[in-house]
């Protein structure tokens, strides 16, 4: 497990190196992914301030979900690079993962330290001044469990949304066709988590709670954090259900993961 | 003492999905998908004892690189067992690579963007090699393969030459007892096939390691291997020695004659008329039925020769008459 780990870092190390070495490429890439998301954050807001709240969220309110799933997507989109199914089709396809099974290293750990793409850290950066302003903004009355969810907010969503890259790259051992069903999955679950749920209409709420259970992850911990009432009426644990999702799903992800690398080796694809 | 590698009755049997054509077809493909079962390996049985390099032959879409991808715990197998090492390849994969190197020529087995020595060095964490022991092997096997110019060199930017060198390092720095090649001279020059070729003598004289290959090129045959398989549609149709091989099969061989003087008939009883060309005289026939000794016996009581050279046929026609006229199916 040390050694496991050990290598990984490794790995990533060498990523991170081959990735400065283009250190002007590499931080405007940086900026403009930063720019553009925030651009987007920008548009949103400018039409939030006509109306002043939707569903009874304040624009900083809803600046805090954004903000805190925009710091979580970045994360998972850099350390689960490896398995981003677009990339890992590409991956297979090239024959990559005979290597990989030739070395005396656990296969996911592998694939884990085969990418880091660091210039997430625009998107993660743009997600932390959107927070910085919800956070100032807010009435939130701080305690300490109030602090320490935020911390188990990012865990479980870079948890839960890694899970669906690995599901999505999984799928790959059996088709070789793009698998955009996941990726609208993964990428509409990020959108769908930026809102209050109470936007949505109810059979897309639904597919949010009891299919992919993303209403966990951001919004109920919010509620929690900002005060609000639930408009849903779920037990008053609810909020704190977000790192048993996170956990199920990354657990449930890596089951499947298994699978389809034992499907993988029985066809040779 | 017992096999290094023992194979028994393996079967690998793809299946392959039959497409329909048109919409409605992959409609109807993904509702009721139709498979077509393709045998790649057909009941091969071998074993292999240490120190053996063994060549493993037979024209494209044979089974053998299914054969090698099932031997380094790639593949699963339909059926059979395979015990190497006393290990399941695919079963304890982690464990078992540790103890085999592989080399698959089509594709390097090193990082892409790395420079060679930096993919080196990441072998050593990886099966855990002693520094020490890191150290010398990659002095000596750097010195043998002539890598130090290319060292600092990124793995895409090496040509393939000097790629297969650098992967034979890599496939050895953990001192493996066990390799596997999986066509190691395709697309090489003459001057770097020999040089890939002396390593994997010298590798296995100086460390006593056991070889299996395949290849196209039957020079590498002839250079490395006292030992062949030849696989043809997945089945395995000969296992013994070269020579045995080139005693059963190389029927017809030539004896080249230059005579010294002008002669009309020059054709011997028993034997089909030579080719002639000037003084030059070219005699096909059948070494099993009559030895080459003789026959220059025979030519010397009747004509004045300057030169004689008897020619065997090189290994490649005498595979490709065993493929082309199945020589081998009883």
């Amino acid at each position: 497990m040390r050694r496991q780990f050990s290598l990984y870092l490794r790995l990533i190390s060498i990523q991170l190196r081959s990735q400065m070495q283009f250190r002007a490429s590499f931080w405007t890439d940086v900026m403009t992914t930063g720019l553009l998301n925030f651009s987007y954050f920008f548009s949103t807001y400018l039409v939030l301030q006509r109306f002043g709240s939707i569903a009874g969220w304040t624009i900083a309110e809803m600046a805090f979900l954004y903000g805190m799933i925009e710091i979580s997507f970045g994360a998972m989109d850099m350390i689960f690079s490896g398995f981003d199914p677009d990339s890992f089709s590409r991956f297979i396809r090239q024959g990559l993962l005979d290597q990989v099974l030739l070395r005396p290293v656990s296969v996911a750990v592998q694939v884990f330290g085969s990418a880091f793409v660091l210039r997430r850290l625009g998107r993660i950066t743009q997600g932390a001044l959107v927070l910085a302003f919800a956070l100032i903004n807010l009435p939130v009355h701080w305690t300490p469990l109030k602090l320490g969810l935020l911390p188990v907010m990012w865990v479980s969503q870079i948890m839960a949304m890694g899970a669906l890259f690995m599901v999505g790259s999984t799928l790959t051992f059996w088709t070789v066709q793009r698998v955009e069903a996941i990726n609208i999955l993964t990428y509409g679950g990020v959108e769908v988590m930026s809102y209050p749920m109470t936007i949505y209409p109810r059979w897309m709420r639904g597919f949010f709670t009891y299919l992919i259970p993303f209403i966990f992850l951001n919004y109920y911990p919010a509620l929690f954090i900002l005060g609000k009432p639930d408009p849903l009426g779920l037990p008053a644990f609810t909020p704190f259900l977000a790192p048993l999702v996170g956990g199920a799903m990354l657990f449930l992800a890596s089951r499947f993961w298994r699978l389809g690398l034992s499907h993988y080796q029985s066809t040779g694809t | 003492m017992p096999p290094i590698i023992s194979v028994r009755h393996l079967h690998k049997r793809f299946k392959i999905l039959q497409r329909r054509p048109g919409l409605g077809g992959a409609l109807v493909n993904l509702m009721a998908p139709r498979y077509s079962e393709v045998s790649a390996v057909e009941d091969v049985s071998f074993e292999l004892d240490e120190g053996e390099v063994v060549g493993y032959l037979g024209p494209n879409g044979a089974g053998k690189s299914t054969t090698i991808k099932v031997l380094t715990g790639l593949l699963v197998p339909t059926s059979g067992e395979v015990r190497i090492n006393g290990k399941v390849p695919w079963l304890e994969r982690e464990r078992y690579v540790r103890e085999i190197g592989a080399i698959f020529g089509y594709r390097s087995t090193l990082w892409w963007d790395l420079p060679v020595i930096d993919s080196l060095e990441l072998l050593q964490p990886m099966y855990g090699i002693p520094a020490e022991r890191f150290r010398s092997n990659l002095r000596e096997f750097s010195h043998l393969l002539d890598l130090d110019a290319f060292l600092n060199t990124p793995v895409r930017s090496l040509s393939l030459g000097q790629r297969m060198r650098a992967d034979l390092c890599a496939a050895l720095l953990h001192e493996p007892h066990l390799l596997f090649l999986d066509e190691p001279t395709i697309g090489l020059d003459v001057v770097a096939k020999e040089h890939i070729r002396q390593f994997i003598l010298h590798i296995n004289r100086q460390r006593g390691v056991t070889v299996l290959l395949t290849t196209h090129d039957l020079a590498d045959v002839e250079r490395l291997c006292e030992r062949v398989m030849i696989l043809d549609r997945g089945r395995l149709l000969f296992d013994g020695s070269l020579t045995t091989l080139n005693h059963r099969f190389e029927s017809t061989w030539t004896l080249h004659v230059d005579f010294d003087a002008e002669y009309d008939d020059v054709s011997l009883p028993g034997l089909d008329p030579p080719f002639r060309q000037g003084l030059h005289a070219e005699y096909h026939f059948d070494h099993r039925q009559v030895t080459s000794a003789e026959l220059i016996t025979r030519l010397l009581e009747r004509f004045r020769i300057r030169d004689l050279e008897v020619r065997r046929p090189p290994l490649e026609e005498t595979i490709r008459r065993i493929y082309r006229e199945k020589l081998l199916i009883n």
